[in-house]
């Protein structure tokens, strides 16, 4: 199945049931997950929040990319996504998000990833298998890119 | 105000405060839509705009920021990620031809 490079996507940073008070503790876990796959340091964390505080990475769907700043690419190791799923919906300043795409880059390595995500946000299909699957793997295929994405 | 006839656009440039995020998923949409057009779309930080870019496309929020490091380029400022108004009216222009306004 794998046929390019491999994703920044690893399996131990999907979480399918994950709940949050509300948008900073969301993110927060987010950025958690970042550490714990040894994407990014901690303070890279707080960034991510002030990010969101700037501009919101509410991007449809229910979906939101939180990310951190500029300054913070130092604190990014490799580049790395995570996926969180927040089915009991969190306020992200007035949109309802369920499904949270934590992002770490420090190169292009997450592109053809958020470009399938882009993709998914178009398919009212897949964007429900994306909100309902109940398998990490389920997750992590369905951001697999498809086919011709070139670069 | 800037403008631009859509057949000089050769590079679009769609910028977001870290060049991580939202520029990666809506500049991934720009290039799927413009495919075969010879336009290159790239994203990048709001702050390193190339002096080459034709257009700018970029959130609202940082449009003001965008217009300090690319002054006088055609900027197009969106507000929803996916499917924006803004941004499909540039598409559409590059496609049927005719200037595109900042």
């Amino acid at each position: 199945m794998p046929d390019t490079a491999p994703l920044p996507l690893d399996p131990r940073a999907v979480l399918l049931d994950a709940s949050a008070a509300d948008r900073d503790n969301a993110i927060r876990q987010c950025g958690r997950a970042l550490v714990a796959v040894g994407a990014v340091e901690e303070p890279y964390v707080e960034t991510m929040i002030e990010r969101e505080r700037s501009i919101s990475t509410y991007v449809g769907e229910g979906v939101a990319i939180p990310h951190g700043t500029l300054a913070a690419k130092e604190a990014v190791h490799h580049d790395a996504v995570c996926v969180l799923r927040f089915p009991g919906g969190v306020d992200w300043g007035g949109e309802r998000v369920t499904v949270c795409v934590g992002i770490a880059a420090r190169g292009d390595g997450h592109v053809r990833l958020l470009a399938e995500l882009a993709q998914i946000l178009l398919d009212p299909d897949r964007v429900h298998a994306l909100r309902e699957a109940t398998r990490v793997e389920e997750v992590v295929h369905l951001l697999q890119p498809t086919k011709e994405e070139t670069t | 105000m800037a403008s631009i006839e859509s057949t000089d656009i050769r590079k679009i440039i769609v910028a977001c405060d870290a060049g991580m995020g939202s520029s990666v998923m809506l500049a991934s949409q720009l290039r799927k839509q413009l495919k075969g057009l010879g336009i290159e779309v790239e994203h990048t930080p709001v702050n390193s705009i190339p002096a080459d870019a034709d257009v700018v496309v970029c959130h609202s929020g940082l449009a003001d920021r965008a217009r300090k490091t690319a002054p006088g380029t055609v900027l197009i400022p969106f507000t929803i990620f996916i499917g924006d108004p803004a941004v499909t009216k540039l598409v559409t222009t590059i496609k049927n031809g005719g200037t595109v306004h900042a």
